[in-house]
């Protein structure tokens, strides 16, 4: 009974988030258009709280949803767009689409691959938060190299009390934390970047 | 392999002990939970209201509602023939007119009506907003100014599901586990639900298609947003102390070594927890600022400020969708009280070791003190909020925003840095 009520849990949530993509794209309206993304981030969110990874769940809802896509909403709102202008004629615009979302494919199924248990018949994200399947397959494997290669695995993930957040802290700032650090930088120069083009802006 | 995971899942939300019929336990006494939070919470907003008028009232030396009793000329209609039932009942007791007796019943209004010391008069309230006219501008964009009142009152209902109101208890079926959903994200869930009302504000100034609702909306979607950073930021301390994420161990943690901001008795009484107090009370000013400031109450309210801006994001709105928006906002209210005793006084913890000996006693006994301290606490600290309202003037706009950014942000950072360095160089 808790199998059947997940899956269709998943499988409405799933497809809600893929239609309300679908309609952020397709939408004419601008507000629609975020309010659909926002949507989309939610159901998102929603499985993975049905997966036990709530933290990264809560994370989505607090960063994208909650932060981000607000500030999309109020310059949206603030610059009232009428409609898009496109410079590009019909063809090669389809063109570039098409080679940009086949890189990004390309991306995420490089990505899913390196998944612990991606390439042994099992569902990959699952294994990330399955104990059972860490505790067969840890034994086996060597451990890998830091970077490159498959991604490592989240072994108290599914420690009850806190959902996975000490493991994914652990993990993040262990065998991650250079990584991490350049993100924060990158995010450090957008950060700053944008304070100065505003301040330009401004004085004209 | 996907029936074990999602087991597990189940088992980890819940809790449930491995039995027969225990997903049914676990389903009955859910629902039962949701019910209990939604009542408890709907009727807080309707208690607030009469807190704020009573106490608003009692500060500007005015009575505030002390109507809305139950007229006792209904009764002469329905039946009793005498003309002041009060009086004839004074006098079959052989109660003199001038006696204390007779006063106290002046006093109280019994001689006229059954006195409800105005509690009556949010639900008249309430049946007035249902009765009014429904009046929508034609320039409105009708679906997102529809929608927006929704996303004001749902997310503080939604987020309610984590609060624990009393501790767990045994019964032969399984263990029940006094919070809606007990999750390992508590504070963030709280903090994630809440924060999307922001969409409601902000839909609202932008649907209403009018300049003073647009402003208000983009007032309260910069300050929530402002705000929200330096909340987040300043029960990390806490949780740096607690060691967990979850509501029930935290509030667990507290019974046994003292609240948070009051830690006078338990194991954990030891003059590290005392170093402790310093960041804390750091903690719990910046909070409970932030939180009258996500529940855009004065002195924050900037969104719906009447000199500024005719009445903000729901200037345009009437009747229902209108009320919508005020029990949104009182709902907010009473989640962030809730928040604020879960974290800093010790949620349902009776305290002084009190909390202990109960369970000793009687499990069932023990909840139940419980869940009333915790109704004590929310009450106490809604009357805090309802103080402050009327104590403070209003802020300015460019007050607001350097009290987040420039004040807020670097304190509770600083924060964090003292109590890692507490817990490093002193535990």
């Amino acid at each position: 009974m808790e199998a059947a009520i997940s899956s269709i849990l998943f499988y409405l949530f799933a497809a809600i988030a893929v239609l309300s993509a679908f309609g952020v794209v397709a939408s004419r309206n601008p507000v629609t258009s975020a309010m659909c993304m926002a949507l989309s981030f939610a159901s998102t969110a929603a499985v993975l709280f049905g997966m036990g990874a709530q933290f990264l769940g809560i994370v989505q809802i607090i960063v994208y949803a909650g932060a981000i896509l607000v500030l999309f909403l109020f310059v949206v709102m603030m610059l009232d767009v009428k409609s898009e202008e496109s410079t590009l004629s019909r063809l090669p615009r389809a063109i570039l689409g098409v080679v940009v979302a086949g890189v990004f494919a390309g991306m995420v199924t490089k990505a899913a691959l390196l998944l612990p248990g991606a390439t042994d018949n099992k569902c990959p994200v699952l294994s990330l938060f399955c104990d059972d399947y860490c505790a067969t397959t840890t034994a086996q494997t060597p451990a890998e190299p830091a970077y490159g290669g498959p991604l490592p695995e989240l072994k108290e993930a599914t420690d009850k009390e806190n959902s996975g957040t000490k493991a994914l802290g652990e993990t993040l700032f262990t065998q991650y934390s250079l990584p991490f650090a350049i993100l924060s930088f990158a995010l450090l120069a957008g950060t700053v970047g944008a304070v100065a083009l505003g301040r330009k802006i401004r004085k004209d | 392999m996907e029936h074990n995971t999602l087991a597990s899942i189940l088992a980890q939300g819940s809790m449930i002990a491995e039995c027969d019929g225990g997903v049914w336990f676990y389903l009955i006494t859910t629902i039962l939970k949701l019910v209990l939070v939604f009542a408890v919470i709907l009727a807080f907003v309707v208690l607030s209201v009469w807190i704020e008028r009573r106490v608003a009232g009692w500060i500007q030396d005015r009575p505030g509602p002390n109507r809305a009793g139950i007229p006792l000329h209904l009764f002469q209609r329905f039946g009793s023939k005498e003309k002041q039932p009060c009086k004839k009942l004074l006098h079959f007791f052989g109660v003199p007119e001038d006696c204390w007796i007779a006063k106290l019943f002046r006093w109280l209004r019994l001689d006229r009506e059954i006195p409800t010391f105005g509690l009556m008069q949010p639900c008249l309230d309430g049946a007035k907003l249902f009765l009014k006219q429904e009046l929508t501008p034609s320039y409105v964009r009708k679906w997102y100014f529809t929608l927006a009142p929704m996303l004001v009152l749902g997310p503080p209902l939604v987020a309610a599901a984590v609060i624990p109101f009393s501790s767990g208890f045994d019964t032969c079926w399984g263990e029940v586990n006094m919070s809606v959903a007990n999750l390992g994200v508590g504070p963030l869930w709280i903090f994630a639900i809440s924060g999307l009302s922001v969409y409601g504000l902000t839909l609202a100034g932008w649907a209403s298609n009018s300049k003073y609702p647009f402003l208000g909306g983009l007032r309260a979607t910069a300050q929530l947003i402002s705000y929200e950073v330096a909340m987040g930021l300043s029960i990390i301390p806490l949780l740096m102390m607690f060691g967990t994420l979850n509501l029930q161990n935290i509030v667990q943690f507290q019974a046994d070594n003292g609240w948070t901001i009051l830690p006078l008795w338990g194991e954990g009484l030891t003059w590290e927890r005392w170093f402790m107090m310093v960041p804390m009370l750091i903690s719990f000013v910046v909070f409970v600022t932030c939180v009258f400031a996500e529940a855009n109450r004065t002195p924050f309210d900037m969104a719906e400020c009447e000199t500024d801006l005719v009445g903000g994001y729901h200037s345009e709105y009437s009747s229902m969708k209108f009320a919508s928006f005020f029990m949104g906002e009182y709902a907010a209210m009473v989640i962030g009280s809730a928040l604020v005793v879960t974290l800093f006084l010790g949620g349902w913890s009776i305290g002084f070791g009190a909390d202990a000996a109960l369970h000793a006693w009687c499990d069932w006994f023990a909840a139940i003190c419980q869940f009333l301290m915790f109704l004590i606490k929310l009450v106490a600290f809604i009357f805090f909020f309802v103080w402050v309202r009327w104590t403070l003037p209003r802020f300015r706009w460019d007050q607001v925003m350097k009290l987040g950014w420039l004040v807020f942000l670097e304190i509770t950072v600083a924060n964090i840095f003292l109590t890692a360095a507490i817990i490093y160089f002193i535990n």
